[in-house]
C-alpha cells in the first residue's frame, strides 16, 4: 500500500521530495559553513601579520634561533603560518647611521603579508631591501648599490657593498630600515645564531595561542612568547561577531526554509482528505491511517536528507572556493543530524494535516466538503 | 464579470490563499532581512576592525626618518633627534576634511625621553604625551570626543585610564606593564618624572599591550610638552579612519595623484580610500605627511572583501533555496483547483481567460504576502543588527523593488507549470474526480 501510494501520485511527491531536499540543503550548507567561518575567516586574519613574538628570556638581550626553533616545534605544523626571525644592527653608508634588520625574506612574506615592495624582493644575500623614508631622503632606488660599513661583534670594522633590489613600505618602523637577509648580516658582524626577536603568524582563536605559549613558556624556558594583544584580542572580536552573524542569518533562513518545507507537505497531504475518507469508510482505522502517513513520511524524509546533504555539501563547498578559495572541512556529525531533522519536519508536517483528516466524518469528506 | 470571478475566488478561497500569501510573506521576509544585511554588512564589519586602531599615522614632512634613526625598533624610536613638529592647535582641523565623518578616533603623541623614579633606582624610560579621551569643539562647531582610550581597545588596563586633566591639579599618567615591573610601582603610586623640567604624576593605570608600548609612560600631552619645552607641539597623530577597499584607481592615485584625469580625481576625491583621506589630511594639516598603516589598511579590505562576498554568496543562494520551496508550494496549491478550473471550462470558458483569472489571484495573493514580509522582514534585520553588532542596520530603499521582483517572479514561475498542467485536463476525467 505504502510502495502503490508513492507510485501512483509521482508527480505531487517529486514536489514534496523536491521541497525537502531543498530544506536539508539549506540545514547542511549553512551548518557546516557557520562551524567552519573561524578557521576560514582566522586565516584570512592572518594578514595582520604576527600574533606571537618571541624575546631571550631573562637578562639575555639575544634570542638563540635554535632555542627559537624548539619553541616553534610545540605549535601544530597546520596553524603555523610563518616564523621570522629579527636582527637589528647599527651600520653606516655614506657616514649617515641606519638601523639594518637580518631577516628571512621567504618567511617575511608570509607573517608581514602587508609589506608592499617596489622592485624586486631580493633573492641572493647581497641584494636588500630599503625603506621608503630612506628610499626619499637618498634618493635610492631599485639597482643602486650601496657601500654599508659597520662594526662587527669582535670590534673589527667590516664594509661590503650591496645591491638595493627595491623599496619596501609598511607605514611603520620598517620604512626607516635597510632589510637584508639573516646570513648577509651575520656574514658582516661575524656572529650566528642569535636574533633580537622571532615574529609567528599562528592560526588559532586566543585561548589556543595562550596554550601554545604556555607550553613554550614550560618546555622552552630560554625564550619567552609574548601574544601581540593589538592581534589577538582584536581578531577574537570581530571573528566572533562574524560568526554570530552567520549563524543568526543562518538560523533565520533555516527557520524560514523548514517552514516552506512544512507547508508544502501540508498541502500535498491535505490533497489526500478524500482519500483518507474513502479509507475510513472501507473501515480502516485512524491509527493504520496515521502508520501509513508516518512511512511515507519518513521515507520522503530519508530520500529528501540524503538528497539534502549531498547538494548541501556541494553549496557549502562552492561558498567557501569562492570566498576563501579554499575547501570546507565537513563535521560529519552534521550528515546524520541533517537527515534526522529532515525526516523530523517531513514527519511533524505529515501528522498534523492528517489527524485533522481522520477526524471529519467520512461522509463530508468524500462528499467534497 | 472577470472581477467578480476573481474576488469571488479570492474571497471563497480565503484559506488557501491565506497559506499562498503566508508563504509569500516567508520569502519576503528572508529576502528583506538578507539584502538589508547584505547591503550593510561591509559598514558593520569596518566598524569593528576599528578594534586593531589606527590606520594612518600623520608625521612632519621630513622629520618621520631622522626620527627612526636613533635607538632600535618601535615608538621609542622618536627620540631627541627630532626637530620637525605638528602644531597641536591644527588638528581639529582634522574633523573638517571631506571625509570628516569617517575619522573616527586619533591621537597625538609627542614622544620625549625622561628620567622616571618609583620607589626604587631612576630609569631612563620613552614618555609619551597624549590625549586619552579629550572633548573639544571641532571648528564646523561639533563637540568631538577623541582619544587614545577607544584607539587601544586592545589594551589590557589594571587600574583606570588616566585623565588628561590640566596643569592645575595632580596628573595622571599610565605606565607599561614592563617598565611598571622594573620601577617597582602599581596604580595608585606616584613616579616623579624629569627631563628639561620634571613634576610628579598619579600613575591610574598598568596597562599590558604586548608590544613595544609596554615599556613606556603615557602623560597627557601638556605634560610631556611641559617637561620637554615644546609648548604647543606633537610629534606623530595616529588616525583611524573608515575606509572603502583599495580598488586600481586608488593604487594609481597613491602613487601620484596627479596622473589622474580631472574626472578620475574628482571619483578618487569623493570615494573614502585611504590614500584620498590622506591627501585631505596632508591639505589641512599644515607640513604634514600622512602615511597609511599598511598592516592595518591592506588586511581591512581583505577582510572587508572576503565578508561581504560570504554575504553577497550566502544571500544569493539563500534566495535561490526559498525561491525553489515557495514557487514549488505555489504549484501545489494551485494544482488543487483542478475541479473548479475544470468546471469553468466546461462552461466555456477559453484557455486565456482562465490563465488570466489564475496568474492575477495568485499575483494578488503573492504581493499582499509579500508586502506583509517586507515588514515582517525589516524586524528580522534590525533583529540580527542589534545582536550581532549591537546597532540598527540601515534600511535600504533599493530593497523595495529587488523584493517586489522576487516576489512576482516566484509567483510566476510557480503558477505556470500549474496552469499549463490544468489546461491540458480534460474538464469531464477532472469533474468525475480523477
Amino acid at each position: 500500500m505504502l510502495v502503490s501510494s508513492l507510485v501512483r501520485r509521482r508527480s505531487r511527491l517529486l514536489a514534496a521530495l523536491c521541497a525537502i531536499a531543498i530544506g536539508g540543503t539549506v540545514l547542511l550548507g549553512m551548518a557546516s559553513i557557520s562551524y567552519d567561518i573561524p578557521r576560514q575567516m582566522g586565516r584570512e586574519f592572518r594578514s595582520y601579520g604576527a600574533n606571537m613574538v618571541l624575546v631571550a628570556s631573562g637578562e639575555e638581550a639575544l634570542l638563540n634561533l635554535a632555542d627559537a626553533a624548539r619553541a616553534a616545534k610545540m605549535i601544530p605544523a597546520a596553524s603555523l603560518v610563518g616564523m621570522t626571525p629579527f636582527r637589528y644592527e647599527m651600520v653606516r653608508v655614506n657616514m649617515q647611521g641606519y638601523t639594518a634588520v637580518g631577516t628571512d625574506f621567504e618567511s617575511a612574506r608570509k607573517t608581514s603579508p602587508y609589506w608592499s615592495v617596489t622592485g624586486e624582493w631580493p633573492s641572493g644575500d647581497d641584494e636588500i631591501l630599503i625603506g621608503s623614508d630612506i628610499a626619499e631622503f637618498t634618493g635610492l632606488a631599485g639597482g643602486s648599490s650601496i657601500t654599508i660599513t659597520g662594526r662587527a661583534a669582535d670590534g673589527s670594522r667590516f664594509s661590503r657593498d650591496m645591491t638595493v633590489s627595491g623599496v619596501v613600505r609598511s607605514g611603520s618602523v620598517e620604512d626607516g630600515f635597510i632589510v637584508m637577509s639573516l646570513a648577509a648580516l651575520e656574514a658582516m658582524t661575524g656572529n650566528s645564531g642569535v636574533a633580537d626577536m622571532a615574529e609567528l603568524s599562528i592560526a588559532g582563536t586566543e585561548e589556543e595561542l595562550d596554550a601554545i605559549a604556555s607550553s613554550i613558556r614550560s618546555n622552552v624556558p630560554e625564550v619567552s612568547p609574548r601574544l601581540v594583544k593589538r592581534v589577538t584580542q582584536s581578531e577574537t572580536a570581530v571573528l566572533s561577531k562574524l560568526q554570530a552573524l552567520v549563524v543568526i542569518v543562518s538560523s533565520v533562513v533555516l527557520v524560514l526554509t523548514m517552514i516552506c518545507v512544512a507547508t508544502t507537505m501540508m498541502t500535498v497531504v491535505m490533497e489526500r482528505r478524500r482519500e483518507i475518507g474513502l479509507k475510513k469508510a472501507i473501515g480502516a482505522e485512524n491509527r493504520s491511517i496515521a502508520g501509513e502517513f508516518l512511512g511515507e513520511g519518513v521515507l520522503l524524509g530519508f530520500l529528501g536528507g540524503v538528497l539534502g546533504t549531498a547538494f548541501g555539501y556541494v553549496f557549502a563547498q562552492a561558498v567557501c572556493v569562492n570566498v576563501f578559495g579554499r575547501g570546507i572541512i565537513l563535521d560529519w556529525k552534521l550528515l546524520p543530524l541533517t537527515i534526522v531533522v529532515s525526516i523530523a519536519v517531513t514527519v511533524c508536517a505529515c501528522l498534523l494535516p492528517v489527524r485533522r483528516a481522520v477526524e471529519v466524518e467520512p461522509a463530508l469528506v468524500l462528499r467534497g466538503e | 464579470m472577470f472581477f467578480r470571478m476573481l474576488t469571488g475566488a479570492l474571497l471563497r478561497q480565503r484559506g488557501r490563499m491565506a497559506m499562498i500569501a503566508l508563504t509569500m510573506a516567508l520569502g519576503a521576509s528572508i529576502c528583506t532581512a538578507m539584502l538589508n544585511v547584505m547591503f550593510d554588512v561591509g559598514d558593520k564589519v569596518n566598524q569593528e576592525l576599528k578594534s586593531y586602531g589606527a590606520n594612518l599615522t600623520v608625521v612632519p614632512r621630513g622629520a618621520s626618518f631622522l626620527g627612526d634613526l636613533y635607538g632600535d625598533a618601535g615608538p621609542a624610536d622618536e627620540s631627541a633627534g627630532q626637530d620637525k613638529y605638528l602644531a597641536e592647535d591644527e588638528l581639529p582641523k582634522l574633523k573638517t576634511i571631506f571625509w570628516a565623518f569617517n575619522i573616527v578616533d586619533f591621537a597625538p603623541y609627542l614622544q620625549t625621553d625622561a628620567l622616571v623614579k618609583g620607589s626604587g633606582n631612576a630609569i631612563d624610560a620613552p614618555v609619551l604625551g597624549t590625549w586619552f579621551d579629550k572633548r573639544f569643539d571641532s571648528p564646523t562647531g561639533e563637540s568631538v570626543q577623541t582619544g587614545m582610550v577607544r584607539l587601544k581597545s586592545w589594551w589590557d588596563v589594571d587600574g583606570a585610564w588616566a585623565q588628561d586633566g590640566g596643569p592645575e591639579g595632580e596628573a595622571s599618567c599610565m605606565v607599561g606593564a614592563n617598565l611598571a615591573s622594573k620601577l617597582g610601582v602599581r596604580p595608585g603610586d606616584r613616579v616623579s618624572v624629569t627631563a628639561k623640567g620634571g613634576a610628579r604624576l598619579v600613575i591610574a593605570g598598568v596597562f599590558h599591550s604586548g608590544g613595544s608600548e609596554d615599556d613606556c609612560l603615557f602623560a597627557p600631552l601638556w605634560f610631556a610638552q611641559e617637561i620637554s619645552g615644546r609648548q604647543g607641539l606633537v610629534s606623530r597623530v595616529e588616525v583611524s579612519a573608515l575606509t572603502t577597499p583599495e580598488n586600481e584607481l586608488a593604487r594609481r592615485a597613491a602613487r601620484d595623484p596627479n596622473s589622474l584625469s580631472r574626472h578620475e580625481w574628482d571619483t578618487w576625491y569623493c570615494t573614502a580610500y585611504i590614500s584620498s583621506i590622506a591627501y585631505q589630511i596632508e591639505e589641512v594639516i599644515s607640513n604634514a605627511r600622512a602615511k597609511p598603516v599598511l598592516q592595518v589598511a591592506e588586511s581591512e579590505g581583505a577582510i572587508l572583501q572576503k565578508t561581504q562576498l560570504l554575504m553577497i554568496l550566502l544571500t544569493a543562494l539563500s534566495l535561490s533555496c526559498a525561491s525553489l520551496a515557495i514557487s514549488n508550494l505555489v504549484t501545489a496549491s494551485v494544482m488543487e483547483r483542478s475541479a473548479e478550473i475544470g468546471l469553468i471550462k466546461a462552461v466555456g470558458a477559453t484557455s486565456f481567460e482562465v490563465s488570466a483569472l489564475i496568474i492575477t489571484e495568485t499575483m494578488i495573493t503573492a504581493l499582499l504576502g509579500g508586502a506583509l514580509g517586507y515588514f515582517a522582514g525589516l524586524g528580522f534585520a534590525q533583529l540580527i543588527g542589534h545582536t550581532v553588532f549591537g546597532s540598527a542596520i540601515e534600511i535600504r530603499p533599493l530593497v523595495i523593488p529587488l523584493v517586489t521582483l522576487l516576489t512576482v517572479t516566484v509567483a510566476l514561475a510557480g503558477s505556470l507549470p500549474a496552469i499549463r498542467l490544468l489546461l491540458s485536463l480534460r474538464p469531464a476525467e477532472v469533474l468525475h474526480g480523477r
